[in-house]
């Protein structure tokens, strides 16, 4: 009894940190329309980042997350009216061809990250790595615990930030239609490298926290692609409370796995659940609009 | 002299020197054009639904590591099969996991059918990872046969026959046809009596099976696999980088791209060794390519490569008013 509430407590911490990327991910979709096969390779880059402040600053790993978040959110704001001028081209495919940009962005960094720092594994130090706290028979790692913090923190300002301002009023009402909120006087231009810019700070932010708690090389990138994946599949592409409830459940899913069955399945685990999402309700099972 | 005749005769040409090779250079050599041309064939199956069906396949290398597996799976110690046994036996097997995948998956918008692909595609290194008989991590081993003529002349077959269905079928058949109409207006198709679903089924099996075929002859050519080799993301990587190189959609395009890509592959590998840097520049191609050659080599030959496949959608866009609803 005491591993199962240990297993679930692991795995909704993990699953809290695993929402703060994927509800940008499902932003993100839902403004541009783009499946950013590149989400894993931002939250790959703010782990090294933590890393490298770390290790070449003495800094502690928590100071690496604001960094994280203007250095990443300047790029992704760069990088957004590039994906916005494909996907929105008169070429003859532009769905595919924004797709096929974010996968070539994805193995660009991927290689590049490679070739620059190889596939050695590194983990983010910061004060409360190896701390933990006993609380009845459970212990809890201090770091879990102020990772999901962090993460509760970063999603409660998305969604005040959606739900009670302005600007947030016109994202919510471009990703509903795009044409009506053109209509209504909203630059989606300049929206969409806003929101792509958002989306890339908050996955870098992120990709600190996974930094801490697990460790990080490039490699591990694919994973995170398929857990926004998962996370979009199972909420309904587009859907942002979905994607809160979906990446809990996926933390779960894998923390259990790896206790009771073995480490080395937790991803056939993952990509099994998601095939059979998939041929069950292709559209997402918690479907709900942004 | 007519343009078409000329095309005829560059052919005739180039499967006259094709054909001859054996007899013209070293096993070095002849190991370079054997896997120049199972890429050309390997990019022209994958170019067969993302580029005729507009369907973009993220893991078309769980195919090839189907074929491969079975055929290496088949030759084993304990059943012994004979090679050309394996390759249909393999075929089948594809057939049907691109069934199961694709008969619910392609009923959607490309972007769930593009996160379906890739996710099976990793599932299945998982699978071959974890399992016994698969050999784990650690792969499978083939008797080694070491001709490589057999085996230039096996992928020679291979491709050849990809690239004369593909040609059949997609160019000059009514299936070819109903293919294009739907990829350019999925809607306008079905409103015509296609059927969709079974269409793009259909178009999604070849893909498969022939993908399969070259997995096949590489397992029993390089006699060695593991689960990264024949099911590894770079697989599909290159596949898709070579057809966007080539030209989406394009008959001879992807042939180009193939064997121009693995040209550079192998002059990297030559002077770096094997290195993620190639990953890097796979990367950048497609970014590059995206962005400044959407019609690839092929569109740059002819001005109107790149928006004919598109006049179905022009002419429905005029019809109802330029909108089509919001994808997905």
């Amino acid at each position: 009894m005491d591993l199962f509430l240990q297993t679930l407590l692991n795995g909704l911490l993990i699953g809290g940190v695993i929402a703060t990327f994927t509800i940008g991910f499902q932003l993100a979709f839902g403004v541009l329309h783009v499946i950013d096969f590149a989400v894993g390779g931002w939250v790959v880059l703010g782990g090294y980042l933590g890393y490298y402040m770390a290790a070449g600053l003495g800094v502690d790993g928590f100071l690496a997350i604001p960094v994280a978040f203007v250095l990443f959110g300047a790029i992704g704001y760069l990088i957004g009216p590039i994906l916005y001028n494909v996907r929105n081209s008169r070429t003859a495919r532009p769905e595919l061809m924004a797709l096929a940009l974010t996968f070539g962005l994805f193995t660009l960094l991927r290689g590049g990250m490679l070739t620059a720092w190889g596939f050695n594994t590194h983990s983010v130090p910061t004060a409360l790595s190896g701390e933990s706290l006993a609380v009845g028979p459970l212990t809890v790692p201090l770091i879990r615990v102020a990772a999901a913090v962090f993460a509760v923190a970063i999603a409660s300002g998305l969604f005040i930030f959606l739900y009670r301002t302005r600007y947030g009023l016109a994202i919510r009402a471009t990703a509903e239609n795009r044409q009506n909120a053109a209509l209504m006087g909203v630059d989606i231009r300049r929206l969409s490298a806003n929101v792509y810019g958002l989306y890339a700070g908050i996955t870098a932010m992120a990709g600190v926290l996974m930094g801490a708690i697990f460790s990080v090389n490039p490699e591990v990138g694919l994973r995170y692609t398929l857990f926004a994946f998962f996370v979009a599949v199972l909420a309904g592409l587009g859907s942002v409370g979905g994607a809160l409830v979906a990446a809990l459940l996926l933390g779960v899913i894998e923390a259990f796995v790896a206790t009771y069955v073995g480490s080395s399945y937790s991803l056939l685990a993952i990509f099994a659940t998601l095939f059979l999402v998939l041929l069950v309700s292709p559209r997402g099972i918690l479907r709900h609009g942004l | 002299m007519n343009p078409r005749w000329a095309g005829v005769l560059l052919l005739i040409a180039v499967i006259g020197v094709l054909a001859l090779l054996p007899m013209l250079v070293n096993n070095y050599w002849l190991r370079i054009a054997t896997g120049a041309l199972m890429w050309a064939g390997l990019a022209c199956s994958w170019n067969i639904l993302g580029g005729y069906a507009g369907y973009i396949n993220f893991g078309h290398s769980a195919f090839f590591g189907l074929g491969a597996y079975v055929t290496a799976l088949l030759m084993g110690d304990k059943l012994a099969w004979p090679f050309f046994a394996t390759v249909p036996a393999g075929m089948v097997v594809t057939a049907l996991f691109a069934i199961i995948i694709g008969a619910p998956t392609l009923r959607l918008r490309g972007a769930y059918f593009a996160i379906a692909t890739w996710a099976f595609a990793e599932v299945l290194i998982q699978f071959a990872s974890v399992m016994d008989f698969t050999g784990g991590i650690g792969g499978i081993g083939l008797p080694p046969f070491l001709d490589e003529r057999f085996f230039y002349f096996a992928m020679f077959a291979a491709a050849a026959l990809t690239y004369l269905i593909t040609w059949a079928l997609f160019e000059r058949s009514r299936f070819g046809l109903k293919v294009k109409a739907l990829r350019d207006h999925e809607l306008a198709a079905e409103a015509m009596g296609i059927n969709t679903s079974l269409v793009k089924l259909q178009t999604f099996v070849l893909s498969a099976v022939t993908a399969s075929v070259f997995g096949a002859i590489f397992a029993y050519w390089v006699t060695f696999i593991n689960p990264k080799s024949v099911f590894g993301g770079d697989i599909t990587d290159q596949m898709v980088v070579m057809v966007l190189l080539g030209g989406l959609g394009s008959l001879w395009g992807p042939a180009l791209g193939g064997v121009g890509l693995f040209v550079v592959n192998r002059l990297i590998w030559m002077y770096w060794g094997d290195t993620a840097f190639y990953i890097a520049i796979l990367g950048a191609a497609i970014v590059l390519v995206v962005l400044f050659m959407p019609n690839g080599i092929a569109g740059l030959f002819s001005k109107r490569a790149g928006n004919s496949g598109a006049v179905l959608e022009k002419a429905v866009d005029k019809l109802v008013g330029g909108d089509q609803g919001e994808p997905n």
